[in-house]
């Protein structure tokens, strides 16, 4: 179907190109960089908890997605991309392997139709579906190719969203979703007693001082205290908490730490450390070799491999050089 | 719903620019848990019109561990808690195969990446291509056992025309000692040739060199067979009982009356003829019986003399007189006389233009055989051999040689195996095919050592013998020390379980690692065959055969002890006519010189006649009484000393 489309562009007189941005491969995992408030809930103030021995892990699902990009072709200056974005969830069986339960996965173009010719802008929108980029001053590539990432990033978002909410519904009586990132972007996700968003990045600051030293400076095997996260990136009321799997000591301050979202209940606060022996059990396998392994869980990995596995290859930048050929 | 008529795929090719699948060769995929295995036979499908048979020569099992040290670090070291992992990582069973047979064969491409499936009973047999010989008006399929995979069982053919001639010939089965594969599966492969031999291609018998303990020696047997051996049996189409027709030939031992067999148990023994040559039969295998230096010209031409001019007729000499040169004492009366008329007539050292020291070379040598092969040669009277131009189909002649001389073995096969051949040439042996198994080939024609007349003789063999309808069945231990051209001429190739260090010699370079280990720890009753029309090595399960193994016969029939002298002698004649009495036999040989007893006996055998005793007491003469001892009249002692002077 890719090539269907972007030969009919060609014809409509799209200059091809093969250029794929540096963040096309994976997921910006970025949070945007922002000051949030917290109510810590546990207790005073953030303290830190030890958290017991692995505990046997519940039943467990896995959801992850992932987004892919490239630039195919210019219709002038005017950069038109193609976009893959996937989500499954993989569940976790007796015998411990993983098995996909729920998978999805979506292709389109994103471009300023109203930037584009007619006669290419014509020739995208009866081929495939297209998310359009508006309000776009004419510019360099630069602006439209960053909001292209954002666009993709939303629909990988969406996708997930509307996987997970489905995937609630399959749960069984004790099994758990894992999300790999924000529960808070789904109210359905937030409010079931059973979702887990398990965050390794780290651009919303919830505190500051001693109680930021604390959060960030936890030994491995430790938790901080459960805390509220308010406004930020969150849009639905969740309680969260951090959690160490590996020491940092020797590494990076942010080595082998995670950020827990939950439900908002009281339970939560009860289960946290329960939640958190089973996480920690979740260390190994480690998930290399896959450069953030130390904060990576190994279902969450399998499920980013399994999409890349199913995602179109076109995808992938051309193994040769992007010198000039000489001709011969 | 799943459609339970169409096979389920088990797999998937893949390929990469590391391992890209070749005409020859792809990779595929399955589950982990999987009934494939090393040997199994799969079949590629891609759409309707393409399809390629491959053999697992070799598998892989990884996980997406980048390297050990990352487990470790997962389990902190603790190898209990890396068993406690609530996820098993990502693993893959990646098989590699070599391709049977592609349909259709032109144009020859790569194999497709598409779907795998198990092979069933229809596949297997276009994979081996069988279907070019298991069809049509003259079908020539020889089951040689069951293939078995993921609980697939597929019986397999050999093809006559390319196992026995005359397309091809010969059989060579490798496989380390004491597992009963090698000499089972000659018993169970020739029962199935017995019963499959095609029609149309005639008449076929077999001859088997017993070279070792009691092997081939309970051929009229039967032997135990589990229910599943049965069913091997019925799926094979192969009945499961001993040999029909078996007849067993064993030299005496070096008293001429007792066999040199272990079947000697009374109630086996009477199927047991001698085998006894005499001059005629040796002379023409001289360069068997002497060794390589011996045979220079001069002597070979006096040989050739001897047979051309001199054996079985009358030859009338003005130097040595007249001789009739029957047996070996016949002979050395003409040398004897050679000798002592040069002696006496002072005529220098030649006879004939040979010069005497060769003559005395000759007889020193011809003169020994029959102590070196004692038991086997006689020195006098007549011979006793196979049934040379009256072999029955489908008959086993078992030849034990097992106890003898190494000489004498040699001798043995070199002279059994130019009979059939020239019997083979002449269309006058009975059959139009003759299976010859022999046992530690790497003994008869090693890979290295002198040109031996036997191994001579196997070279030949293997190279022209499947014009005539004479197939060799070689075994051995260790194929790497068998002459190449023995091994290399075998059309079907059989292993089974094989040592690492056969295995790691350039002759298996052709196996993948797995094959090699699969080898190294094949089970008894499985085997690998390779066939001109299979082109890769084929793993199959032959059931145990039907006759008696030899530990087993020789514990069920226990030999007997060696008989002395007389009645031995009266259980050979006792053997052709039952009316004939011990005590009469020991009678007539009691006092006899031993030499004209066996002279007699084997004349007796040899002829047949109706009254047998009446016969043997003729051919031994009528015992001349000897003079009674003249009573020698005592000289009276001289009267006592008596002091009376007179």
């Amino acid at each position: 179907m890719a090539r269907a489309w972007i030969e009919a562009l060609l014809a409509a007189g799209v200059t091809p190109a093969t250029f794929v941005p540096d963040a096309s491969q994976g997921r910006f995992d970025q949070e945007p960089v922002e000051r949030a408030a917290a109510d810590v809930l546990e207790d005073a103030e953030l303290a830190t908890h030890a958290v017991s021995g692995a505990a046997g892990p519940p039943p467990a699902a896995f959801l992850d997605g992932i987004q892919q990009w490239r630039v195919v072709g210019y219709d002038g200056v005017v950069p038109i991309v193609r976009a893959y974005v996937a989500a499954a969830v993989r569940r976790r069986g007796v015998d411990k392997r993983l098995r996909t339960a729920l998978e999805a996965a979506r292709e389109f173009a994103v471009a300023p139709l109203a930037a584009l010719g007619g006669e290419q802008r014509a020739a995208l929108e009866a081929h495939i579906d297209v998310v359009d980029l508006p309000d776009l001053a004419p510019s360099q590539p630069g602006p439209v190719l960053e909001a292209a990432r954002r666009a993709v990033d939303g629909a990988r978002q969406t996708l997930e969203r509307a996987l997970a909410e489905r995937a609630l519904r399959l749960l069984g009586e004790r099994e758990w979703l894992i999300v790999d990132g924000l529960l808070s972007v789904s109210g359905k996700l937030a409010a079931h007693p059973r979702a887990l968003g398990v965050i390794k990045s780290f651009g919303t600051q919830f505190f500051e001082g001693e109680a930021l030293r604390r959060a960030l400076t936890l030994a491995m095997g430790q938790r901080t205290s459960v805390f509220r996260a308010r406004g930020g990136h969150a849009r639905n009321d969740v309680y969260s908490w951090y959690l160490r799997l590996w020491p940092w000591e020797g590494n990076d301050l942010l080595y082998g730490l995670l950020r827990i979202e939950a439900r908002a209940a009281e339970e939560t606060i009860a289960a946290a450390g329960g939640v958190s022996s089973w996480l920690l059990g979740e260390r190994a396998p480690v998930s290399t070799p896959d450069a953030r392994w130390d904060r990576l869980l190994y279902p969450i990995h399998d499920v980013e491999t399994y999409l890349r596995s199913r995602a179109p290859r076109d995808f992938l930048p051309a193994s040769g050089s992007r010198l000039p050929r000489t001709g011969t | 719903m799943i459609d339970k008529s169409r096979p389920a795929p088990i797999g998937r090719v893949v390929a990469t620019e590391l391992k890209p699948a070749t005409p020859h060769q792809f990779h595929f995929w399955t589950a982990v848990e999987t009934s494939i295995g090393i040997g199994a036979i799969v079949k590629v499908e891609e759409g309707v019109g393409r399809v390629v048979y491959g053999v697992v020569t070799d598998g892989f099992a990884y996980s997406d561990l980048q390297t050990p040290l990352h487990d470790v670090v997962g389990a902190e070291g603790d190898p209990v808690r890396a068993a406690e992992s609530p996820t098993v990582r990502q693993e893959i069973r990646l098989w590699t195969a070599a391709v049977l047979r592609q349909v259709p064969e032109e144009p020859l491409q790569p194999v497709p990446l598409a779907r795998v499936f198990v092979a069933t009973d229809a596949d297997v047999a276009q994979a081996l291509r069988m279907d070019t010989y298991l069809t049509g008006a003259q079908p020539t399929g020889i089951p040689v056992g069951l293939y078995t995979s993921g609980g697939l069982e597929a019986p397999v053919y050999l093809d006559a025309d390319f196992l026995l001639g005359p397309e091809a010939a010969h059989l060579n089965l490798s496989g380390v000692s004491g597992l009963a594969t090698k000499t089972s599966a000659v018993e169970f492969l020739l029962a199935s040739i017995f019963e499959h031999f095609p029609k149309h291609k005639g008449r076929v018998a077999a001859v088997c060199f017993n070279v070792k303990g009691p092997d081939l020696c309970f051929l009229d047997q039967p032997g135990a067979l589990t229910d599943e051996d049965l069913r091997r049996y019925e799926r094979l189409g192969v009945a499961p009982r001993p040999f029909e027709r078996v007849r067993y030939f064993a030299p005496y031992k070096g008293d001429g009356v007792n066999l040199n067999t272990l079947r000697t148990h009374p109630d086996l023994v009477s199927d047991v003829e001698p085998l006894v040559w005499g001059l005629a039969e040796v002379l023409d295998f001289a360069e068997v019986l002497l060794n390589r230096d011996d045979i220079d010209a001069k002597a070979d031409a006096f040989i050739d003399f001897l047979a051309d001019r001199v054996l079985n007729r009358e030859f009338d000499d003005p130097l040595a007189g007249r001789h009739r040169v029957e047996t070996f004492a016949d002979l050395d009366r003409l040398f004897r006389s050679i000798f002592d008329a040069l002696e006496l007539s002072g005529r220098g050292d030649m006879w004939r233009t040979h010069h005497v020291a060769t003559i005395r070379k000759v007889r020193n040598r011809l003169s020994n055989v029959s102590t070196r092969c004692k038991g086997l040669v006689t020195d006098d009277g007549p011979a006793s051999d196979l049934p040379w131009g009256r072999f029955e189909d489908r008959a086993v002649y078992v030849v034990d040689i097992a106890n003898v001389d190494p000489l004498g073995q040699d001798l043995v096969f070199a002279r059994v195996v130019s009979r059939l051949r020239e019997g083979l040439e002449r269309r006058e042996l009975g059959v139009d095919a003759v299976v010859v198994f022999v046992d530690e080939l790497n003994k008869y024609a090693p890979a290295d050592g002198p040109d031996t007349y036997v191994k001579k003789m196997l070279l030949d063999i293997s190279e022209r013998g499947r014009y005539l309808g004479l197939v060799l069945f070689g075994a051995e231990q260790f194929r790497s020390q068998v002459h190449r051209r023995v091994v290399g001429n075998a059309g079907s190739q059989i292993y089974g379980r094989m040592d690492m260090d056969e295995l790691a010699t350039p002759a298996y370079q052709v196996l993948s690692p797995a094959t090699k280990i699969k080898l190294a720890t094949l089970p008894v009753g499985e085997l690998m065959v390779r066939h001109p029309h299979f082109t890769q090595p084929i793993f199959v399960r032959f059931p145990r055969p039907p006759v008696l193994r030899g530990r087993d016969g020789v514990e069920r029939f226990a030999p007997a002890a060696d008989l002395p002298f007389a009645e031995a002698v009266a259980r050979q004649l006792w053997r052709l006519d039952r009316a004939v009495r011990p005590n009469t036999v020991r009678d007539l040989v009691d006092g006899r010189d031993e030499q004209d007893v066996r002279r007699a006996l084997a004349e007796t055998r040899r002829r047949r006649p109706d009254d047998v005793l009446a016969y043997f007491r003729k051919v031994l003469g009528s015992r001349v009484a000897p003079d009674a001892a003249r009573e020698r009249a005592a000289v009276p002692p001289l009267g006592a000393i008596t002091d009376e002077p007179y």
